[in-house]
C-alpha cells in the first residue's frame, strides 16, 4: 500500500472533518440546550451550500463573504424556527420533536426543489493549489479548514468570555437554575436555536469550499446521518466533542475509503460509511456519553 | 385474558374495516391503485404501531425490517425460479424467509439497542438502518448496489397473466391479511399482561421497573413482533415493486410515513393506524393529483402543525373529548 496516498487522504479527511465538526456543533448545541434532535439538520447544510452557490454565481461574492452571510441567515432562521416551532416541542414527547424537525427539513428541501429545481449545481473558484505528497491540495479546501478553526475559536471565546455565552452554558447545565438566577431562558433558547442553525448553514458554505459541486436540494441527507455519528462520537451536546468527533470521522471516512479501494473493493465509500455506523453503535453501547465526557 | 364485550367489538370492527377495504378493491377496480396505497400504508402503520405505539420508543430504522422482507421475498422468487421447484413455493418461502431474517436481526438489535433510551435509541436505529444498507452495497451482498430484479423470474414461474395477478390481487390480499393479523396482535398484546406492562413503561420506565415489570422482555417482544410484521409487508411489497435497490428499500421516508400514519391516527390505539392510513394516503394522493410535485411542500407544514398542536392524533383526541363516556373511551383504546 502507498503510504503517501494514505497520508494524503488522512490530511484531506482532517480538512473535511473540521468542516463536519462545525456543522455538527450546530446539531449538538440544539440538542444540548433543548434536548431536540434536529433530524432536519442536512437541509440547513443544503441552504448554506446554495447560499454560497448563488452569491458566487449571481454577485461574484467569494465564499468567505457568503460564510458570514449564511451564518447571519442561519441565526435569523433558527430564532424564527424557535419562536414558531421548537418552543412548542421542547418538553414534549421525543416522537413529536422528531416529527416536527423532520417536517421542517422536508419543507426546506421541497422549497429548494421548487425554487431552484433538482439539478446538480456547482461553481468553480480557483485560487491555487499547493503540492503535497506528490499530489495537490486546493487552497480553497485549506481555507475551509482555517475558517472552521477560526469559527470554533470564536465560538469558545463567545461561550467562555462573554456574559451571553455564560448564560448559554448555564442554561445547558440547568434551565431551572439558570431561570432562578435571572437568566431569560426563552431568549437563550432562541439564541441557541439560532446559533445551532447558523453553524449548520455556515458548515454548508464551508463544504462547498472543500467540494464546490453536487449542490442540490436533497444533498443534506448523508450529512444528517454523518452528523448523528459525529455528535454521538463526541458526546451529544458537547461542543468540543462534536469538533473532535468531526475530525475523527473525517479521517476514518477518507482513510478507510482509500484503504478499501486499495484492497480492491468496488464500492469503498459504502464500506467506509458502514465502518462509520459500526463505530456509532459501538460508541453508543460502550460509551453512550461520548469520548470526552467523564 | 378476560375480555369485555367492548373489547370484542373493538377487534371485530377493526377486522371488518380491513374486510371492507379488500372488498372495495374488488368492487371498484378503477380505484385499485389508490386502494392499494391505502392498504399498504394502513398495514405499515398497524405493524409499526405495535412497537412505536405500545412502547413509545421511536425506531427510526424501522424500514430496515421492511427492506429485509423485500429482499427475503425477492430472493425466494429468484431461488425457486433458478432451481425449477414448484412455482407456488416462491410465494410460501418468501414470507417465511423474510420473517426468519427479520426475527434474527430484530433480536440482535433489540438485545443491544433497547438498552438505550430516547434520542440515543432513535439515533442507534438510524445507524443500524444505514449501516445495513451500506454493508449490502459495500460488500456486494444480494447484488449490492445493482439490486435484485425479479420481473423476469416471476414471468418464468407464473407466466404473463400470473405475474400480473400476483403483483395486484395476490399481493394486495396478502397485505390485507398481514394488516389484519397485525391488528389482532396489537389487540392481544394490549389486552394481556404485556400490554399493561408496556403501558406502565410508556408512562415511566423506571417506575415500571421498580414495580417489578420486566420492561426489557416486554420491549423486545413488541420490537420483534413489529419487525416480523414489517418484514411480511416487505415480502408482499416486493411482489409489487419487483425491483429492489438498497437506497430505495432502506429509504428513511418509509419509516417516517409509518410514524405519520400511526401518529395522525393516534399512536398506541388499535384504530389509530386505520384512520391515519386512510387520511394520510388520501391527502397524499389527492395533493399529488391536484398539485403534482408540490405535495410534500404542502404536506410538510401540515406535519409540523400536527406534531406541535395535535400530538394525540384523531383517535386520541376523540377519546380525550369524550373521556367521560365509558363505552366510547374503552372502544377507542
Amino acid at each position: 500500500m502507498d503510504i503517501g496516498g494514505l497520508l494524503f487522504n488522512i490530511t484531506s479527511g482532517l480538512i473535511l472533518g473540521s468542516i463536519y465538526g462545525i456543522s455538527t456543533i450546530g446539531l449538538s448545541i440544539i440538542f444540548g440546550i433543548m434536548r431536540v434532535v434536529n433530524v432536519g439538520h442536512g437541509a440547513f447544510i443544503m441552504l448554506g451550500a446554495y447560499a454560497a452557490f448563488w452569491l458566487f454565481t449571481l454577485y461574484g461574492l467569494i465564499p468567505f463573504i457568503s460564510a458570514v452571510v449564511s451564518l447571519a441567515m442561519g441565526l435569523a432562521i433558527g430564532m424564527m424556527l424557535f419562536y414558531i416551532i421548537m418552543r412548542r416541542i421542547i418538553r414534549g414527547e421525543e416522537l413529536m420533536s422528531l416529527i416536527a424537525m423532520y417536517g421542517v427539513g422536508v419543507f426546506l428541501e421541497e422549497l429548494a426543489n421548487y425554487l431552484w429545481h433538482a439539478d446538480y449545481r456547482g461553481y468553480s473558484w480557483y485560487i491555487g493549489a499547493i503540492p503535497y505528497l506528490g499530489l495537490r491540495i486546493q487552497l480553497t479546501a485549506i481555507s475551509g479548514a482555517i475558517l472552521s478553526i477560526a469559527t470554533i475559536v470564536s465560538l469558545f471565546v463567545f461561550l467562555y468570555r462573554t456574559g451571553l455565552g455564560s448564560s448559554l452554558r448555564a442554561v445547558v447545565q440547568d434551565p431551572v437554575g439558570a431561570y432562578i438566577c435571572g437568566i431569560d431562558v426563552q431568549r437563550i433558547y432562541a439564541l441557541g436555536a439560532g446559533l445551532g442553525i447558523g453553524l449548520a448553514t455556515l458548515g454548508g458554505v464551508l463544504l462547498t469550499l472543500y467540494n464546490p459541486t453536487g449542490i442540490y436540494p436533497y444533498m443534506g441527507h448523508p450529512y444528517t446521518l454523518k452528523a448523528f455519528v459525529i455528535a454521538v462520537l463526541g458526546g451529544l451536546g458537547s461542543i468540543l466533542g462534536a469538533f473532535l468527533g468531526g475530525l475523527i470521522f473525517g479521517v476514518i471516512e477518507s482513510g478507510a475509503t482509500y484503504i478499501f479501494s486499495q484492497l480492491g473493493s468496488p464500492s469503498p465509500g459504502s464500506l467506509a460509511l458502514f465502518l462509520g455506523f459500526v463505530i456509532l453503535i459501538l460508541i453508543l453501547l460502550i460509551r453512550p456519553e461520548g469520548l470526552l465526557r467523564r | 385474558m378476560r375480555l369485555s364485550w367492548i373489547s370484542r367489538i373493538q377487534i371485530i370492527l377493526a377486522l371488518a374495516f380491513y374486510a371492507i377495504l379488500w372488498g372495495l378493491r374488488e368492487v371498484f377496480p378503477q380505484y385499485s391503485q389508490l386502494l392499494t396505497l391505502v392498504i399498504f400504508y394502513t398495514a405499515l402503520g398497524q405493524a409499526f404501531n405495535i412497537f412505536l405505539g405500545l412502547t413509545g420508543y421511536v425506531d427510526f430504522g424501522y424500514v430496515a425490517f421492511m427492506a429485509l422482507g423485500m429482499y427475503g421475498g425477492a430472493l425466494a422468487v429468484k431461488y425457486v425460479a433458478s432451481t425449477g421447484l414448484a412455482p407456488i413455493l416462491a410465494l410460501v418461502l418468501g414470507p417465511l424467509q423474510s420473517v426468519a431474517m427479520a426475527v434474527v436481526v430484530a433480536s440482535a438489535i433489540g438485545l443491544i439497542a433497547l438498552r438505550l433510551r430516547g434520542a440515543y435509541f432513535a439515533i442507534a436505529t438510524v445507524g443500524v438502518n444505514e449501516g445495513l444498507r451500506h454493508l449490502i452495497e459495500g460488500a456486494r451482498i444480494w447484488g449490492g448496489a445493482e439490486g435484485v430484479i425479479i420481473p423476469g423470474d416471476l414471468r418464468k414461474l407464473f407466466g404473463d397473466e400470473g405475474f400480473g395477478y400476483i403483483a395486484t390481487v395476490y399481493a394486495d390480499t396478502m397485505l390485507v391479511v398481514i394488516a389484519s393479523c397485525a391488528a389482532i396482535a396489537t389487540w392481544v398484546l394490549k389486552n394481556s399482561r404485556i400490554g399493561y406492562g408496556l403501558a406502565a413503561l410508556r408512562e415511566d420506565e423506571d417506575a415500571a421497573k421498580v414495580m417489578g415489570v420486566n420492561t426489557t422482555k416486554y420491549k423486545i417482544i413488541a420490537f420483534i413482533t413489529s419487525a416480523a410484521f414489517g418484514s411480511l409487508i416487505g415480502s408482499a411489497w416486493a411482489l409489487k415493486v419487483t425491483t429492489i435497490y438498497p437506497p430505495e428499500a432502506f429509504n428513511i421516508t418509509y419509516t417516517i410515513e409509518a410514524i405519520i400514519v400511526a401518529v395522525i391516527g393516534g399512536a398506541g390505539t388499535l384504530f389509530g393506524p386505520l384512520i391515519g392510513g386512510v387520511l394520510y394516503t388520501l391527502t397524499k394522493y389527492y395533493l399529488g393529483v391536484a398539485l403534482p410535485g408540490l405535495q410534500l411542500l404542502i404536506f410538510a407544514p401540515i406535519l409540523v402543525a400536527v406534531a406541535t398542536t395535535f400530538p394525540r392524533g384523531v383517535v386520541g383526541s376523540i377519546r380525550m373529548i369524550y373521556s367521560r363516556r365509558y363505552i366510547l373511551r374503552e372502544l377507542l383504546r
